[in-house]
Formats: C-alpha cells, structure tokens, sequence
C-alpha cells in the first residue's frame, strides 16, 4: 500500500491520507471555526465603521477615567489570562495534571474578571441613560446599537470560553479529555484574545472624549 | 518547523510584555490630538501588529505548517480587504446629512 494513502486506520478500519495540516481534525475544526467567526467579527466591525462615518456627529462618550482606564485594565487582563492558557497547554502537554488545574484556573478567574469589569461598564453607561436606542448627549442612536452589539457579541464568546475551559479542564483532570483537547479550547480563548485587540481600538479609544 | 515544538514560558512572558507595551503606545497615541483618521490608521496598524504576534506565537502558527497560515489567514485577509469597497457610499451618507 502507497504510504501517500491510509497512513491512518481508524477504530472502525477507516483508511484516510494524512491530513495536510499535520495536525488533528478537532484542531483543524477550530481553524475552520476562528476563519469563520473572525469574518464575523470582521463583517460587524466594517459595519460599525461604515455607520461612524457615515454619521456627522458621532458621539465620543468615553473619558480617560473611568472608561478607558477600565477598559485598559480589561485588555490586560485578556492577555494575561491568554498567557496562563499557554501555561496550561505546556503543563497539559507535559502530563503534569496539577500544574494544569492552577493555570487553567487562573484563566477561568481572569475570564470572570474581564466579564465582570465588562458588565459594570455596561451598567455604568446604562445609568449614564445609554441602551441600544438612545443617546443621552441628544446625538446619533446608532452608537448604542453598534457599541452593545458587538462588546456584547464579544462578552458571549468570553463567557462561552470560561464554560468550555471548565468543562475542559474537568475533563482533563478526570482523564475523559487529553492534552489535544486543552490546545484546541486555548486556540479559542487566543481568538477571543485577539479579538478585543481590535474591539479596544475601534470602539473605545476611537469614540474617546479628547 | 516541528508543531510540537514550545518556545517556552519565558519567550511567551516576553511577548506578554510586548503586547502590553502596545496598548500602552495606543492609549498614548489616542491622546495626541491626531486628527480622527490619522488616529484610525496608527490604531489599525498597532492592532494588526498586535495580532500578527498572538496567532504567530500564542496561537503557534509559526511552528504550524506553513499551509495552515498561507490556506486560512490569507483567506480571511483577503475578504476583509473584499468588505472596503463600503467606504465610497459612507462619505456619500456623509456629505448628503452635511447638506
């Protein structure tokens, strides 16, 4: 049999090439998964950006304190809860169960923190008299519909991540899940990372009051 | 490269380190006084930046086969530079509500 085919025999006695990608098929899914959702995030940006140009007017509600400062620290937080997913999948990967549970622990505690800091910025803009259709300094609605569209978009990944790195997690400690699993759900929470470096720019420190 | 490969917790801090820097320079750049799209256009440019880094190193595309970067990223790219042709009909919508 050529080696170029069926290099793999499943449980079932499936033959299959090697994947191309060299990689697993839950992780090649994730890619799939984060190609299609950064166009996602993509569309809704350019459709925000759209709507802030073509508006005269647009209204910058954010000042240094407390907003942007808030939302300096949330960015901070993002990274560094990406960092200790690295130091999950490095102690997953080298079998070392404990050190796993205390990293991946930190990067369910800083995702709460970051949702948490999230949350009481939205009440805050709620008591200020923002919603999604209403501007309390009299100007274009549209910016409550972008702004809460898509932080709020953003806040349901994170909050799918702290839930999927649990159920991982759990999994991994009970041996029902492994170490490709821990990688995969980290390149997600990356994405998640990755996503904010631009949410921050463009609806925070673009719409600051200077 | 091997996808096996780690480059380790200390390159990965160093990054994390980087990374902050960057916020930090966009914070101070939107303080100052760029007019609306120079300040677009910097901010853009550090946040791509800041990305390229996280999917290189964080997200391990540099020790992945080059055909995972070339086959996905290029393909995203392409169709978000595809969604500019929206900015002709924005400074439209501009100019008709500045009449």
């Amino acid at each position: 049999m050529s080696e170029s085919v069926a290099a793999f025999s499943g449980e079932l006695g499936a033959k299959m090439e090697p994947s191309p990608y060299g990689m697993q098929s839950k992780k090649l899914t994730m890619w799939l998964f984060i190609a299609s959702d950064a166009v996602t995030f993509g569309a809704i940006l350019f459709g925000y950006s759209f709507l802030r140009v073509g508006t005269p007017e647009w209204p910058k509600p954010f000042q240094f304190s407390p907003s942007i400062i808030n939302g300096m620290i949330m960015t901070a937080v993002l990274l560094t809860s990406s960092l200790t997913m690295l130091g999950a999948v490095a102690a997953a990967k080298a079998g070392r169960r404990a050190a796993n549970l205390k990293w991946l622990g930190a990067t369910v505690l800083l995702g709460i923190v970051f949702a948490v800091l999230h949350l009481r910025e939205w009440f805050h803009m709620f008591g200020e008299g923002w919603s999604l259709s209403r501007n309390p300094q009299g100007g274009p609605v549209i910016f409550g519909a972008t702004f809460f569209s898509i932080t709020g978009l953003h806040l349901l990944h994170v909050i799918s991540g702290i839930i999927a790195l649990t159920v991982v997690g759990i999994g991994f400690q009970t041996k029902w899940l492994d170490e490709n699993h821990m990688e995969t759900t980290g390149l997600y929470w990356h994405f998640v990372d990755l996503v904010w470096m631009f949410v921050f720019p463009l609806l925070y420190l673009m719409n600051a009051a200077r | 490269m091997d996808p096996n490969h780690s480059p380790g917790m200390r390159l990965y801090a160093m990054i994390w380190v980087a990374l902050l820097c960057i916020v930090g320079v966009e914070v101070f750049m939107t303080y100052r006084g760029f007019s609306t799209v120079t300040l677009l256009v910097t901010l853009l440019i550090l946040a791509i930046v800041e990305a390229g880094v996280a999917l290189l190193y964080f997200m391990h595309l540099k020790y992945d086969r080059p055909l995972l970067l070339w086959s996905f990223v290029i393909a995203v790219v392409f169709v978000l530079l595809m969604m500019n042709q929206v900015w002709p009909d924005a400074y439209r919508m501009a100019s008709i509500r500045h009449q």
